[in-house]
């Protein structure tokens, strides 16, 4: 703790928050003023865009942690093969932006949809049920990823000791099961809400008239993009979001050694690993069914009158500029994976290898981002920012999707950091073994796993994220998932699915590489001796 | 012993964090050579204690001399002291050998010998057969070993132990406190060391200071604090808690005596 250098990277680290994230929120904030709040609570269609927001994000969180809890009860708790390939397929929709999500569901269940004309129905999905459906298809699998983690670390002694004492099998889930899943559930059920009602993604390609508070911002920002009600939209489109990061500060971190105790082996039952087959394969089928639709459409002619092969929505979605966005869209997550890295690893190394106030007061600030919506983050990006030279660059959008995707990765190497001994550096400082050399010797190469994890996290996001970028980029600046919304304005199906299909395939691809980087990286531990 | 150099002297120590004080009035020596252990309950100040003496805290007041010179505001690398903690601290990533010879690689004056040296200490603890494995495959009485090797390696004068062997089981505790005197003598290094065994204290120690609450209530010979306990709080802690063991023992022991007996 004596003669401690950290402390002006500590500095350095809460300037960058300051200005990234706690001056633009502020900003935001004050410009809530008196006379727009009597205008909007005056507009009928202001607390019509509450309630149907309200309903929808509740509908949608309902059906979306039931199904996850189906799921990850199917993979973790039966003997079904496959699993890991079903969990690459359900986690599939996690790497298209929410709105495609809306858009393949036009495509199938809309008017004119494929589903639609199969099934006979007489009229689309649109309002509620298709907002509900949209926002299920993109949360499900971030929900079923939280829950498969939070169960494959269960512990097999319980249920041992129960059947032991002849407990049956549902007592032992309502006993058992449900007290363990329940912290968990708590934080799940939050992010999810708190996804699904700051999305506008969703509900502006298939809500139809059932306008929710995004998609009112939106309309707001287009008429005046300085006008007070949109920080009040802001705040309330916050209010969730702080909820939910208050509930997980009060939450004691549940500590978690590591390892399981004692894993859970399912044991035989053939009846349940049928079910559980049906169950997954019908749900993959379910999730690849839009994704297999957008690759049809980038090839057809005109859905669904002419089903012909056709290069033209490629052709025009170049002529239109995707490869310059494509590129630009690159260059961003590119930049935003590194940085981002670099300074989420660089933050959880002071706030988890050092002690003291300083490092608990910057810790908060590092997980601050977690309570503020893309919206509400570009929103107040375009509010503090504009005029000056940052305005309008590329660097801006690396800034924005940085902070905006900041927590999970920052969490993933707090948490490494604090698995690792806490006296190493203790040790070193014994040792005559300086603070940065430990760094550089002993915990990136402990650590290396997560920074891998960390740099595709950051990338895959900014890849496909609308919600903060869309205020803040202009025509030389623009990126990739960005022009989903203009082809879907001009009804240009065949180009909204191929810029989908795109940004899924490189995400495969980058997420597939890091895999790949990963297991190389855990393969060949340095087991290397100095000569 | 009276006739022993003295290697350290504390000197009204005084520890303040945040608003509590830890310690108060903390004066103590140690002779050079010497096992002193130190006892008390948790949390009265004994990780403080050692945590001032290697410099990885400031103290609120007072000084620490060590071979007459005042090394109170020295580096922790510069005072020729090393430390042991009850988690071994091992760098996981690395090897046992490159955990003791990373420091030396680190001095310029023993980069040449540093293998040379690693695997001597190695040697000192039994592990040079161990030599190549990573940490995380040796039990935790040899990850505490290497932790040993470690410290050994850097040849300190004094190292600090701060209770070492508590998460070990009660077999290579036994084992591990004759090895750990074995090389105290080896290499005449003096010793201070912390632990919640008492048995332990009294059967490795030339001195034990029993404190609580932050202060020293007596440091003296084991013969010493129990035929004269300084007061009633030693007398509780110290000698009653010893008693009943000494007497549970005895008893123990005329048991296996009567049985050998029998067996004859
Ligand atoms: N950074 C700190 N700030 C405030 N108080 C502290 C700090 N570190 C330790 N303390 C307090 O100082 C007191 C002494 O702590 P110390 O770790 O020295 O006790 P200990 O005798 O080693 O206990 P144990 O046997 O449990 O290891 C404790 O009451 C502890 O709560
Ligand atoms: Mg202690």
């Amino acid at each position: 703790m004596i003669r401690d250098k950290s402390n002006y990277l500590k500095i350095l680290l809460s300037v960058f928050f300051i200005v990234c994230v706690i001056l633009p929120l502020i900003q935001v904030l004050a410009n809530i003023d008196a006379a727009s709040w009597q205008e909007l609570l005056q507009q009928p269609k202001f607390s019509e865009s509450i309630r149907n927001s309200l309903t929808a994000s509740t509908l949608s969180t309902l059906v979306s942690v039931s199904l996850a809890l189906l799921l990850s009860f199917c993979l973790a708790r039966s003997n079904i093969r496959l699993k890991n390939m079903f969990k690459i397929v359900l986690t599939l929709p996690m790497l298209i932006p929410s709105i495609s999500h809306g858009w393949g569901l036009k495509m199938l269940l809309g008017n004119n949809g494929i589903l639609t004309k199969w099934l006979g129905l007489t009229e689309g999905i649109y309002g509620l049920t298709g907002i509900v459906m949209g926002s299920v298809m993109y949360s499900f699998p971030i929900a079923f990823l939280m829950l498969s983690d939070v169960l494959s670390y269960e512990d097999a002694s319980p249920y041992e000791a129960a059947s032991v004492l002849g407990i049956n099998k549902f007592r032992q889930f309502t006993g058992i099961t449900l007290p363990y899943l329940s912290k968990s559930l708590i934080s799940v059920v939050f992010s999810v809400f708190t996804m699904v009602v700051t999305d506008y993604g969703v509900p502006t390609a298939i809500g139809g008239t059932y306008t929710t508070l995004p998609v009112s911002l939106l309309k707001e920002f287009e008429l005046n993009s300085q006008s007070g009600k949109l920080s009040i939209y802001g705040a309330i489109l916050l209010l969730p979001a702080v909820a939910a990061f208050v509930i997980d500060l009060l939450k004691k971190e549940q500590s978690r050694s590591g390892f399981v105790n004692k894993a859970i082996k399912p044991r035989k039952g053939v009846v349940r690993d049928l079910l559980c087959y049906a169950v997954c394969i019908v749900m993959c089928v379910v999730v690849l069914f839009p994704i297999v639709a957008f690759a049809m459409l980038s090839v057809m002619q005109n859905y669904p009158y002419d089903l012909s092969f056709t290069t033209d929505h490629i052709i025009k979605t170049i002529d239109q500029g995707g490869d310059v966005f494509l590129i630009n869209s690159l260059i961003v997550s590119a930049l935003v994976s590194v940085i981002g890295t670099a300074i989420a690893y660089l933050c959880a190394y002071c706030t988890a290898r050092t002690t003291g106030l300083f490092s608990r007061a910057l810790h908060l600030m590092s997980i601050t981002s977690m309570a503020i919506p893309g919206l509400v983050l570009g929103l107040s990006y375009t509010i503090f920012f504009s005029g000056s030279a940052l305005y309008g660059t590329l660097a801006i959008l690396v800034f924005v999707n940085t902070i905006h995707f900041f927590a999970s990765p920052y969490l993933m190497i707090y948490n490494s950091f604090n698995i690792i001994n806490k006296s190493l550096e203790d040790v070193g400082a014994t040792l005559n073994i300086s603070r940065p050399r430990i760094l550089r010797d002993v915990l990136i190469p402990q650590t290396r796993g997560t920074l891998v994890e960390m740099l595709s996290y950051f990338f895959v996001n900014s890849m496909m994220t609308i919600s903060a970028v869309s205020f803040l980029a202009n025509i030389d600046t623009r990126q990739i998932a960005l022009m989903i919304n203009t082809f879907e304005a001009n009804s240009l199906m065949g180009c909204a699915a191929f810029v989908s299909l795109i940004i899924l395939v490189v995400n495969l691809i980058v997420k597939t590489t890091f895999y790949i980087l990963k297991k190389a990286l855990k393969k060949n531990k340095p087991v290397k001796t100095a000569a | 012993m009276e006739n022993q150099n003295t290697k350290i002297v504390v000197n009204d120590l005084k520890v303040v964090l945040g608003r509590k004080t830890i310690l108060e009035n903390i004066n103590f020596d140690v002779k050079d050579g010497e096992f002193l252990s130190i006892l008390g309950p948790s949390g009265c100040g004994k990780t403080t204690i050692l945590r001032v003496l290697i410099g990885l805290l400031n103290p609120t007041g007072g000084t620490v001399i060590k071979d007459g010179v005042d090394i109170t505001k020295a580096a922790p690398s510069k005072r020729g002291m090393g430390i042991v903690f009850q988690n071994y601290a091992l760098f996981e990533n690395m090897t046992v050998l490159k955990n003791v010879e990373y420091a030396l690689r680190l001095d310029k004056n023993r980069k040449a010998q540093s293998r040379e040296i690693a695997m001597e200490m190695l040697k000192a603890v039994g592990l040079e057969a161990h030599a190549k494995k990573k940490p995380s495959r040796l039990s935790g009485g040899q990850q505490q070993r290497v932790a040993i090797a470690r410290t050994l390696a850097l040849n300190p004068d004094v190292i600090l132990f701060d209770e070492p062997m508590s998460a070990l089981d009660v077999d290579t505790r036994m084992i591990l406190r004759d090895e750990l005197k074995a090389l105290q003598k080896r290499f005449g290094t003096t010793m201070i060391y912390i632990t919640h065994d008492q048995e332990e204290a009294f059967a490795m120690s030339d001195r034990i200071m029993v404190m609580d609450n932050g202060v020293i209530h007596q440091i003296d010979t084991p013969e010493n604090i129990i035929k004269n306990p300084a007061n009633d709080y030693v007398r509780r802690f110290v000698v009653h808690n010893l008693q009943l063991k000494i007497d549970s023992l005895s008893r123990f022991s005329t048991v296996c005596v009567k049985g050998d007996e029998s067996a004859q």
